[in-house]
């Protein structure tokens, strides 16, 4: 078996450390900016990567960030864990439940959300793909229009549900069809983005036929939102009162998030999906005490999030890879195609005009979400690095506006 | 169908009470709670079977109805042939029933609870009211405590209206009205930035807000005499008030109808009244205000 030697062993703890310190730095100061604390961990990714560190003083970006060897393998697993984990906690907050509960209005504000920023997203990747750099070849051409398409559809729950609660509407009618269409956006982003994921592997002798693998999506989630859902619904108590609390329901939902993300990634669907769907599971569950709840949400935010959006500035240059003509047509789709559709569903739905446009702009925050969606397009070969670029930024760009765009709206 | 004298028809007083016949081994006690109900109501009876109509029947339910006292002038009974549940639902509209008593497990097998029973479609479907008893019993059922369900909703004010109707006429002493409020999401919300103290005032304005709510539904009512307290529980909704009547050990629980119809796909992503369906933990009623 490989081991860090010493001196690795040192590089890597220092390394972590120095991600977790200087986020969580940045973060309480944007706190008192009211940042997203997703823009503090970026930017530490940015000082601590190739764009400042590695330009001013390469030496030090060098011993504690290296290319070669035991330590950037290290790193990886971590980050691969770490969207994993994130991928858990934001299926923990899907309740599909409460889009039906929320009725029309929701199912249309979130169809309508998904539809409208998909097809504007693929129609323009598919007749224009030389804006993106991309290759007019029938299969690159049709994996980044699905991809493009997905990236302007997904919301980001989390994001959304800060911004909601600070504006006190997290439980009023508008705040719940918000909270609830988001949540619909997620589950089916998610899955058509695992779907377009699979497709990846069509290089690498894994592949499977198309049907196979939209079978293999659909049976999973079905299995695990019904049976597997059950027998966790079961289970649950149990843990609860015989195992040590909290330590017992931690270890083993944690173990069982990470045994459907192998499940999923050895049926060649990425192990995203699998944790997000564990996640769904084990959230929806009545039995899941809040404080497991917020002990699971603390650990993953607090631990894994930081390295994981810390880790994108490692590896990319963002001043060499801002593309200002992407840039923009990113914000511009980005921001017509989920108003619009947000604010068509709503209205729709039955919502007024000024709420439905609170809704429209209260939907167009991706936030972590979008991020961690370009991230692993990005190491899956899918999108260029200006490309990812433009999405980070957009991602940021809609949550900064999401806020106060929505209040102009309400009363 | 003339539904018209259906639309807008208060939720009590209850003057038409229909109960399902089924001949099963409890179909005795839950006439006799029926017809007790009625009594002390002063509603009419009607009492409905759906299936053939047979001499044997037809004795046997003479017999049942002069055990139990039922009045022949202030009740009726309808014999019908067809798809019960449909059938069921058809004749309480025809017959502008109020209140429809039917017997219910307290807990089915999971088949059957995700195809439906009988007493459970109805309880998803109908446009009266429905009262679920567990344990019929010959003997008067004892009813101490009635827990109502608090929600945030336009027919609350009616459902608890139709609660403290009950408990006047029941002579109930002690009704809770419990608010549920699911703080699950906020979780999610505070986990990256928020201090301590920030997060239990985050969670005290929120339990705050919800027994601000609570009042003001409460000072809308008619309370009268009865001793009302009023609770704030979190959880999730449905199967935390399930759980408080259970725990309370509670004689009734009061709910709203549901807003929509409720299909399969509501048991597998599970709808509020779903979760008090699938474990009934007392008897229940579901007022339906027709609002």
């Amino acid at each position: 078996m490989i081991k860090l030697a010493h001196n690795e062993l040192i590089v890597f703890l220092l390394s972590i450390s120095a991600m977790l310190i200087i986020s969580r730095i940045f973060a309480e100061l944007g706190k008192k900016l009211k940042l997203p604390v997703v823009m503090g961990e970026l930017i530490v990714g940015i000082i601590l990567g190739p764009t400042i560190l590695g330009m001013l003083y390469p030496d030090i970006f060098n011993y504690l960030f290296p290319r070669t060897g035991n330590i950037p393998i290290a790193l990886d697993g971590i980050f691969s864990l770490s969207v994993i984990m994130l991928l858990f906690v934001a299926g923990m907050e899907v309740q599909l439940s409460l889009v039906l509960k929320q009725g029309k209005v929701a199912v249309y504000t979130s169809l309508f959300s998904m539809v409208i920023p998909f097809f504007t997203g693929f129609a323009v990747a598919w007749f224009f793909p030389e804006i993106f750099s991309i290759s007019n070849e029938h299969g690159p051409k049709l994996l980044f229009a699905l991809f493009f398409g997905t990236a302007l559809s997904i919301s980001a729950l989390p994001v959304i549900a800060r911004i909601l609660m600070d504006m006190n509407l997290f439980k009023t009618n508008i705040g719940m069809v918000i909270i609830a269409s988001a949540m619909f956006n997620d589950l089916l982003g998610w899955l058509i983005f695992s779907f377009v994921l699979s497709l990846t592997h069509t290089n690498d002798g894994e592949h499977l036929s198309l049907w196979y693998t939209i079978i293999y999506i659909i049976g999973f989630g079905l299995f695990m939102l019904t049976i597997g859902k059950k027998i966790i619904d079961k289970t649950l108590p149990w843990m609860q009162t015989k195992l040590s609390w909290p330590g017992g329901v931690l270890s083993i939902s944690l173990g069982i998030c990470l045994l459907s993300a192998a499940f999923t990634e050895a049926i060649n669907i990425h192990a995203i999906l699998g944790a997000f769907i564990a996640g769904i599971a084990f959230g929806d569950s009545v039995h899941l005490r809040e404080q497991a709840r917020e002990i699971i949400h603390q650990f993953v935010t607090n631990f894994f999030a930081p390295l994981f959006f810390v880790s994108i500035g490692l590896k990319i240059n963002f001043i060499e890879n801002f593309d200002p003509v992407i840039v923009s047509i990113v914000l511009v789709l980005a921001f017509v195609g989920k108003v619009l559709g947000a604010t068509i569903g709503a209205r729709l739905g039955g919502m007024s005009k000024n709420h439905s446009l609170a809704v429209g702009f209260g939907m167009n925050a991706r936030g972590a979400m979008e991020i961690i969606l370009g991230t692993l397009a990005l190491n899956a070969g899918l999108i260029s690095k200006p490309i990812f670029v433009a999405l980070v930024i957009m991602a940021l760009v809609t949550s900064l506006t999401s806020g106060p765009l929505m209040k102009k709206f309400i009363d | 169908m003339d539904l018209s004298k259906l639309k807008k028809r208060p939720s009590y007083p209850f003057e038409t009470i229909a109960v399902a016949i089924s001949f099963s081994p409890s179909c005795q006690s839950l006439l006799a709670e029926a017809k007790r109900l009625s009594d002390v109501l002063g509603a009419s009876l009607l009492l409905l079977h759906i299936g053939d109509q047979t001499p044997e029947k037809e004795q046997k339910l003479d017999s049942i109805m002069d055990t139990v006292g039922v009045d022949p002038k202030r009740s009726r009974v309808i014999w019908m042939e067809g798809d019960p549940v449909d059938t069921i639902l058809k004749l309480c509209k025809l017959n502008i029933v109020d209140l429809l008593v039917l017997g219910a497990l307290e807990k089915e097998n999971i088949l059957k609870f995700y195809l439906g029973s009988i007493a459970r479609n109805i309880s998803r479907k109908a446009k009266c009211s429905v009262l679920l008893l567990t344990n019929p019993s010959d003997e008067p059922m004892k009813l101490k405590k009635i827990v109502v369900n608090g929600v945030e909703n336009p027919k609350t004010i009616h459902t608890i209206n139709t609660s403290l109707y009950l408990a006047k006429h029941l002579k109930v002493k002690d009704l809770t009205i419990v608010k549920e409020v699911d703080i699950s999401g906020i979780a999610m919300a505070i986990a990256d930035n928020t201090t301590a103290p920030q997060t239990k005032e985050i969670k005290k304005n929120i339990t705050d807000e919800s027994e601000e709510t609570l009042q003001m539904i409460i000072d809308k009512c008619d309370i009268g005499e009865i001793n009302v307290t009023d609770k704030i529980i979190k959880g999730k909704p449905g199967y935390a008030i399930s759980k408080f009547a259970k725990d309370k050990r509670a004689d009734l629980l009061v709910i709203n109808s549901p807003d929509t119809h409720l299909n399969v796909f509501d048991r597998i992503f599970t709808h509020d009244i779903e979760y008090i369906l699938a474990d009934l933990p007392c008897n229940v009623l579901i007022i339906h205000s027709r609002v």
